[in-house]
């Protein structure tokens, strides 16, 4: 057991016992630092509450809408070995994992290739292919210590140098992987072998974020001879291994035998012998009517469509998680007319967001106030969007020039329905406002050709469990002082910055959340996006299947899934 | 009728010619640039450049017309002075990875790459492995006395290195766009041509055209005609039986019919179809999920709602066409005068009707094949099917070239194709035409 505890957690421990945090964000944190669930657990317990505590705004994690039917977990004893898992989701093209920026590109290849940690559902980060991590108190030096023992699936040992080079294809930027700019406090010089099954990290600036960046879909361990081409060379530690991979229409993969994790009844994993992924064309428009009649067992990322359609289905299990996952308007900062603030501002004052969020996702969503920080973020701080006031858009617009109103153009992608029923509302209620916006709709392949580019566009972005993990990817600069590769609005606030700098390396989640809060109100007054809603996304899966992960990140996983005969 | 035969192919030909210059022309002049679309969107220019020059992007449109056509490899191997050839073998999960190579005169396999301005040798070893050997004696003086070598490069390329001046170029490597210095300084990229059966990369699958074509055409042809021998015998029977009847309650219902399924659009009846028998009555699956490559003939059953909903608007169509067909036949003055002559109604039908009133609808089938093959992407898309309409559809969406191109030169072959059957069974079915 953890011999030494991290001073944070002592401190969170006190907070814990004020009230000042829950005990899920307590768990998160203390974890985080690297000491054992158990321990946290008991320290959580230890930390009796002076006065009821005061519960976060954050929404739990696995918080169960009133339509979805409770998943009904058989008992342990009755899991089921053996069968096919067949899911409808998106084939990919991959080559190099580290290069993912897609989640759909993981769903089929995490269970070839595994993490160095884990985020489960209830946002508690744990070591999967590591052992155990453990931070300094300055919190600038982490060390990672493997787990001993494991085989890749073409018999080679996982070892220090298999993580060296993950590290190296991550933090260098021509390959052009999102770790880089989410790894940004680390350099190539920082990460050092100690020995065969340890690697430790010098950071350039405190982080606590390492555990979940190693859990984040880019960072699938692959071996250190590696070649660039994951369907040339399939080799991981994961439980499956890939028969078959045709992209765009079709994946298979075969249960290993010799996986490291063993199964509630005591044999290795996976519980499945084979899992095969479908795509049903470019927009996937038979997944429903292939689920209904049978043909697959799930559907991966579910639209708001398909959930309607089956909210009430007896057959199925639907769980709902809420999330960070959204869709961004965002409005290119070094093009007119969104050089002033002013003008982004009034098209901020042009959003109905209640409206909008029944509009495009039927409620099924929390509101969001133009700061790309949301409800699930633990460090969110309940900073109210502007209302809905066109009076003052056209006031704003004409302080900044343009009494007559101005003409945009708004690039989206017809295949995301959420975002283009968003955006018509939009259109139609900013031009009382003085907007005259002209829709630009093109196929979601065309549009991740302009998504850094275009004026102004709606870009689809995936949920991260702590606030400033996006906003450290999505709003700040690369080393060269210019916008970074994923910043798509080029809005770079050296205040902004500053502040979020302070907050990555803030473990204390009473002041980071204060450090958030200043981030939301400036992102909120001045920065680039507007950003009316937050998504909740659904597991959706027949009934006869058990041992899906809830995830918010929408992760497929399947180690532990088994199915009734 | 040989003679015309013949000469019908020529024209073909020439056809094919021109159409396959004007596909390569329309790809190439539409906007967007295939460097930028490989490279993303934060290429510097001097990698697109690099990038152009891999491709062989940069070399006359006439010279990379014909490349595209007939293949490169033989302009190539003059200049290497070695015979190229290329192996296929199996990597991984993909099943045919492509790799030209020099034949050295000892028969060696070779590729070769320059390393601070020496030339190593790749050479292929029995097991498919390469073995690296210093390879620094294959340097040629040129007129101005600069040492060159034309070699095969490790990319797939046939390639010019000069000495002391190595080019930069930007490779996709396993850490993604690097720059490489020493690299040649001229570019052929070597592929063996449409005619000859290589129709280039996909940048979508990352695999020959050749392959995924293949299989998305055979799933295509399967649908076709599955849905052709079960709508054309129906509706040719029915729409003789309504001409015949003109005018009378059976026509009347035929007609009728025949208008509604011609008129309702293949999505909404595709879904109905699905509605229907996949998820009130349960019969049948309502999607075409493949779960293996030939999975429609492990479970033919995927087939018949596709095949059905193909059917339905094909069988409205061509009912009608031969309605119309055999009315006008009816009213005609031979068929009077068979009538008048004293011949059996039967005889009239079988022996002046019947071939007469063929002929328009055998125009309407053939021109169908081929809109039938290619053109399904609705039908495609509703049950999520495989087929070759969906995949130009989406090559086109990716910008991915290649598979545009030959997506477009296999249905133009359909195209010209069936035209040909289609007017060597009319001079069969009317003797009044005459080729000659």
């Amino acid at each position: 057991m953890e011999k030494k505890i991290h001073p944070l957690v002592t401190s969170a421990q006190e907070q814990l016992s004020q009230g000042k945090i829950s005990r899920r964000d307590f768990l998160k944190f203390s974890t985080l630092l690297g000491a054992s669930l158990a321990t946290a657990q008991f320290l959580a317990s230890c930390a009796a509450p002076t006065e009821a505590p005061a519960e976060p705004t954050a929404v739990p994690a696995t918080a169960v809408p009133p339509t979805a039917v409770p998943a009904t977990e058989a008992p342990k004893s009755s899991i089921t070995r053996g069968g096919t898992l067949t899911c409808a989701t998106r084939v990919e093209r991959v080559d190099n994992p580290a290069t993912f920026s897609l989640v759909s590109a993981s769903h089929p290849w995490r269970h070839v290739i595994e993490y160095l940690t884990h985020t489960d559902p209830q946002g508690i980060t744990h070591p999967y292919l590591l052992e155990s991590w453990k931070a300094s108190d300055d919190l600038l030096t982490w060390t990672l210590i493997l787990r001993k023992g494991i085989k890749f699936n073409n018999g080679q040992d996982f070892t220090a140098d298999d993580v060296m080079f993950n590290f190296k294809q991550w933090l260098t930027e021509s390959v052009k992987s999102s770790m880089y700019g989410a790894m940004s406090y680390l350099s190539m010089d920082g990460v050092e072998k100690t020995d065969d099954y340890t690697v430790t990290l010098h950071l350039k600036s405190p982080s606590i974020f390492i555990p979940e960046h190693l859990a984040q879909y880019p960072a699938g361990i692959v071996p250190a001879n590696f070649g660039g081409d994951l369907t040339k060379e399939p080799i991981g530690t994961g439980a499956f291994t890939m028969e078959e991979y045709v992209v765009g229409e079709r994946c298979r993969l075969k249960a290993r035998k010799d996986y490291w994790r063993m199964g509630e009844d005591g044999q290795p994993l996976p519980y499945l012998d084979e899992i095969v992924m479908v795509q049903l064309g470019e927009d996937r428009s038979a997944d429903l009517s292939a689920y209904q009649s049978g043909q697959v067992d799930t559907i991966l990322e579910p639209s708001v469509a398909i959930w309607e359609a089956l909210k009430d289905d007896a057959n199925s299990t639907i769980v709902a998680t809420p999330t960070t996952a959204t869709r961004v308007l965002r409005l290119r900062v070094d093009q007119e007319p969104w050089t002033k603030n002013e003008v982004r501002q009034a098209l901020k004052h042009c959003h109905n967001r209640e409206k909008i969020l029944a509009l495009a996702l039927q409620g099924q969503g929390t509101i969001g106030n133009d700061s790309h920080v949301g409800q699930a973020n633990p460090e969110y701080v309940d900073v109210a969007p502007y209302p809905f006031d066109t009076a003052k858009s056209l006031e704003l617009l004409k302080a900044a020039g343009y009494p007559d109103g101005v003409t945009v153009e708004l690039s989206v992608a017809s295949d995301w329905p959420e975002t283009m029923a968003y955006v018509q509302a939009l259109k139609e209620d900013a031009a009382a406002g003085g907007f005259t916006i002209n829709l630009k709709p093109m196929p979601a392949t065309e549009y991740w050709n302009v998504w850094t580019t275009a004026n102004m566009g709606v870009t689809w972005w995936s949920h991260r469990t702590l606030a400033p993990m996006t906003l450290a990817v999505a709003y700040t600069a690369g080393e060269d002082g210019k916008p970074g590769a994923w910043n798509e609005s080029g809005w770079v606030d050296e205040e902004f910055s500053t502040i979020l700098t302070e907050a990555i390396g803030t473990l204390d989640l009473t002041k980071r959340k204060e450090l958030v809060g200043k981030l939301e109100v400036i992102q909120k007054e001045r920065g680039s996006i507007c950003l009316p809603f937050f998504m909740s996304v659904w597991k959706i899966y027949t009934k006869k299947v058990h041992g899906i992960e809830p995830t918010p990140d929408e992760y497929a996983i399947f180690y532990e899934t088994w199915k009734e005969a | 009728m040989a003679r015309y035969i013949v000469r019908r192919l020529m024209t073909m030909l020439l056809t094919m010619v021109i159409v396959s210059m004007l596909v390569f022309a329309i790809v190439e002049i539409a906007p967007g640039n295939v460097a930028r679309n490989i490279l993303g969107a934060y290429a510097t220019p001097e990698q697109e450049a690099s990038m152009s020059m891999q491709l062989g992007l940069t070399r006359p449109v006439a010279i990379r017309y014909i490349s595209w056509l007939c293949g490169s490899d033989w302009q190539a191997s003059p200049e290497i002075n070695l015979p190229l050839t290329e192996t296929v073998s199996k990597q991984g999960l993909v099943e045919k990875s492509q790799q030209w190579w020099a034949i050295k005169p000892n028969g060696d396999l070779a590729q070769w790459e320059m390393k601070d301005g020496q030339m190593y040798a790749f050479i292929r070893q029995p097991d498919g492995t390469t073995l690296e050997v210093l390879d620094d004696n294959v340097w040629k003086v040129d007129a101005s006395g600069q040492e060159y070598f034309w070699g095969v490069d490790t990319g797939n390329r046939a390639a010019k290195w000069i000495r002391g001046q190595g080019g930069v170029e930007y490779q996709l490597d396993y850490s993604g766009w690097v720059q490489k210095n020493d690299a040649p300084a001229e570019y052929i990229p070597l592929n063996k041509g449409l005619l000859r059966g290589e129709a280039g990369m996909s940048l979508r699958y990352n695999t020959p055209v050749a392959d995924v074509i293949q299989r998305r055409i055979l799933n295509s042809v399967i649908l076709a005609s599955l849905a052709m021998l079960f709508s054309i015998p129906i509706a040719v029977a029915l729409g003789l039986l309504a001409g015949l009847n003109e005018g009378k309650l059976v026509d009347r219902l035929i007609s009728m019919g025949g208008l509604i399924t011609a008129g309702s659009p293949d999505f909404a009846t595709g879904i109905l179809l699905i509605m229907v028998f996949a998820l009130w009555l349960k019969l049948l699956p309502g999607a075409a999920v493949f779960t293996s490559e030939n999975a429609v003939l492990k479970d033919p059953h995927l087939l018949i709602l596709p095949v059905l909903t193909a059917s339905l608007v094909e069988i409205g169509y061509i009912l009608r066409i031969t309605r119309s067909s055999v009315v006008e036949v009816m009213n005609s003055a031979y068929v009077r005068t068979a009538i008048l002559k004293g011949l059996s109604y039967q005889q009239v039908v079988m022996r002046h009707v019947l071939r007469n009133a063929m002929m328009a609808p055998i125009t309407v089938i053939m021109l169908h094949i081929n809109w039938f093959i290619g053109g399904l992407v609705v039908v495609e898309s509703v049950f999520g099917y495989p087929g070759l309409g969906n995949f130009i559809l989406n090559a086109a969406l990716y910008k991915d070239v290649y598979s545009i191109e030959a997506g477009a030169m296999v249905l133009i072959v359909l195209a010209v194709g069936t035209q040909l059957v289609a007017d060597v069974i009319y001079s069969l079915i009317n003797p009044r035409i005459r080729y000659s």
